[in-house]
């Protein structure tokens, strides 16, 4: 349905999509991944026609975006990750004007909008004042606007940042329904536990290339070849890091603030010897444990051998690769789904 | 495109909505015929035993002064107005849930435009009957004042395009209001300053002659609303407050007047700034002229779309 084809985007020097192929197929719920400036919303943006591609194809149902921008954008549905509402309308005059402006007759408009309201649950505030809802209701509101003409491809940029517990179940949910209605999703979300759970296919994006693409199943399979280690030290983690790389069943090590995470290739004795051997080595380990295989510890893996070099991983240095997110806390609340993130601050 | 423009009606709706609208109107009027009686009182036509013979002059007058005032406010309040249009929705992150979607980039521009000069027009519009008042006196015809409401409408599509164009290249409001307002100064100001400046070098003998006035100030809507009161006046006026007396003298006998030369350029500008903010907001140009019509086509309700 939705086919990528070397797509590039650059900004001067910077490249922020860098060649980037992937296809979606029809009634397909495709998980974005990817850190912080990835190129995941820049790739959004192409798809949806707010941005232009320097180079590459970007195809809806073999029509061309570049060609056709206005055929295909009457086909496309999209929520960006940060919007605007106009405070003056209420809820009903906010979604009768997206209706209006995709061209829906008059006659219409009414049945539609309380039908999407209801879908995203906001038929007891259709008489508010869109600036009096909530983040997650707006988030809702949002949703339903992206619906209004009835697109075949939806595209959802963190369509759950910012959102407490209640609200992204309540937004799982309405993601839910969309499935059941045959939509195509395009997602991306930093909450990999909820992609995983929902999405029939992901793609790992970094710094602007695919290093991974397939059902989660596949993905998680292949990435987790390589078994993760998390290891909690008190003190200064320097030493530990040290004695890990000249394990030679150890392979990239990532430093985060209260944990480093190492990818072993070895056996159980191995394993055991290197718990052993840090010990002897006066190192004060506090936990070390295995880490789940899952669509985390599978981005994880992926990243960190995309990003490649671990003697700067390990040397705690912040390589300009893996820089945005291995020693960033924020990254960490991301990926455990925390509502509390702080993009501002992040400069995503 | 503009009859059934969503954008429109949202805003006229949101705008008038409430109390501000009617009572920005009210207090408008109210000032405008305050001013009108002052100038009847001052002038002495207003004292019931008065011996004082009647004066046209003094009726033509309150018009003038009127009418210069509306120009005023049109020139000072519609940048402000249309600076922030596109800005504005940029701040708001609304622009981008507009441009994703297949409304015509040229109608999200015409919309904002007219939405952003429909309040000042509405002003000048509701003011008619004040100016209006000068009938009684004679000296002004219906005629008079529809043109006069013909060009306040095409030079604040002017100024409003202005500001449009402007606040599709700057990202913040005041920015684009600001250069707007330096525009607007260099077209009232610039070309009358300019015009001198090179009469005086040129050491030019009964200047400006019709033909300066032409060449420097076509695009000046001082100009073309100076002509407009002259032609009410035989050529006695106002303008030669500017200096431009013995060019506007020789203005009255010609055919063509400034005030037309004016308004085609406000009407060029306006088209030609349209069109240039319209592809300067489009993300993506498009090289195929299909006009889509499936929006209406694939219209399916969601309860029969429901798999399970």
């Amino acid at each position: 349905m939705l086919v990528i084809e070397n797509l590039v985007k650059q900004y001067g020097k910077f490249k922020a999509v860098d060649n980037l192929s992937m296809e979606i197929k029809e009634e397909q719920i495709y998980g974005f991944v990817g850190a912080n400036g990835a190129g995941k919303t820049t790739t959004m943006k192409i798809i949806a026609g707010l941005l232009k591609a320097t180079s590459g194809k970007v195809a809806l149902g073999g029509v061309d975006i570049e060609a056709n921008p206005g055929r295909v954008k009457s086909r496309i549905g999209y929520m960006p990750d940060f919007f605007g509402v106009y405070d003056d309308l209420k809820v009903s005059e906010y979604m009768d004007f997206y209706a209006g402006v995709y061209g829906i007759a008059k006659s219409k408009r009414k049945e539609l909008s309380d039908q999407l309201i209801e879908l995203v649950n906001l038929q007891d505030k259709t008489d508010v004042y869109v600036d009096t809802l909530s983040r997650g209701m707006k988030q809702r509101l949002c949703l339903a606007r992206s619906l209004i003409h009835d697109p075949e491809l939806l595209i959802l940029d963190e369509p759950a940042s910012g959102l407490d517990p209640g609200s992204r179940v309540e937004m799982k949910e309405i993601l839910k329904e969309l499935r059941k209605m045959g939509k195509t999703v395009l997602i991306s979300s930093h909450i990999l536990s909820e992609l995983s759970e929902m999405c029939t296919s992901i793609g790992i994006i970094d710094r602007g290339k695919m290093v991974a693409s397939g059902p989660v199943a596949d993905i998680i399979k292949k990435a987790s070849y390589n078994r993760v280690i998390r290891i909690k030290v008190t003190g200064s983690p320097e030493m530990a890091v040290k004695f890990l790389k000249e394990q030679p069943s150890v392979g990239s090590i990532s430093e985060a603030s209260d944990y480093i995470d190492a990818d072993f290739n070895g056996n159980e004795q191995e394993l055991a010897s290197i718990l052993r051997g840090m010990i002897y080595a006066n190192i004060s380990v506090i936990s070390f444990m295995e880490l789940e295989k899952n669509l985390e510890s599978a981005f994880m893996s992926i990243i960190r051998k995309n990003g490649g070099n671990s003697e700067k991983i390990g040397n705690g240095e912040n390589c300009e690769s893996l820089g945005n997110y291995e020693n960033n806390e924020n990254y960490e609340k991301q990926i455990k789904g925390g509502a509390d993130y702080d993009y501002k601050k992040s400069g995503n | 495109m503009i009859i059934r423009n969503p954008v429109i009606e949202k805003e006229l709706k949101t705008k008038m909505r409430g109390w501000k609208s009617p009572a920005l109107i009210t207090g408008y009027l109210a000032f405008l015929v305050l001013v009108i009686y002052l100038y009847f009182l001052a002038s002495g036509q207003l004292e019931k035993y008065s011996m004082q013979y009647f004066n046209p002059r003094v009726a033509l007058n309150s018009y003038y002064f009127l009418a210069s005032f509306q120009f005023g406010v049109l020139l000072l309040i519609v940048p402000a107005l249309t600076g922030g249009a596109i800005c504005g929705e940029r701040e708001r992150q609304t622009l981008d849930l507009l441009l994703c979607t297949n409304f015509p980039a040229i109608s999200i521009i015409t919309g904002k435009l007219i939405v952003s000069i429909a309040h000042i027009l509405l002003l000048l519009i509701a003011s008619l009957p004040v100016l209006g008042s000068v009938f009684l006196f004679g000296g002004i015809g219906v005629s008079d004042i529809l043109l006069l409401s013909l060009f306040y409408i095409v030079t604040a599509f002017m100024v409003g395009s202005l500001g449009i164009f402007y606040s599709t290249i700057f990202k913040k409001t005041i920015t684009s209001i600001i250069v707007t307002y330096i525009t607007l100064l260099v077209l009232l100001f610039g070309t009358l300053i300019i015009m001198f400046v090179w009469g005086s070098v040129n050491r030019i003998q009964n200047f400006p002659r019709i033909e300066h006035l032409y060449a420097f100030l076509f695009s000046n809507p001082i100009f073309g609303f100076v002509s407009i009161m002259e032609g009410l006046n035989g050529g006695y006026g106002i303008s030669t407050i500017f200096g431009i007396g013995y060019g506007s003298t020789q203005l009255a006998n010609t055919w063509v007047k400034p005030w037309m030369i004016n308004a085609a350029f406000d009407i060029l500008v306006t088209i030609v700034l349209v069109l240039i903010s319209t592809r300067r907001i489009k993300p993506v140009k498009g090289i195929s002229k299909l006009k889509n019509k499936e929006g209406k086509k694939q219209f399916v309700f969601y309860s029969s779309r429901t798999k399970g």
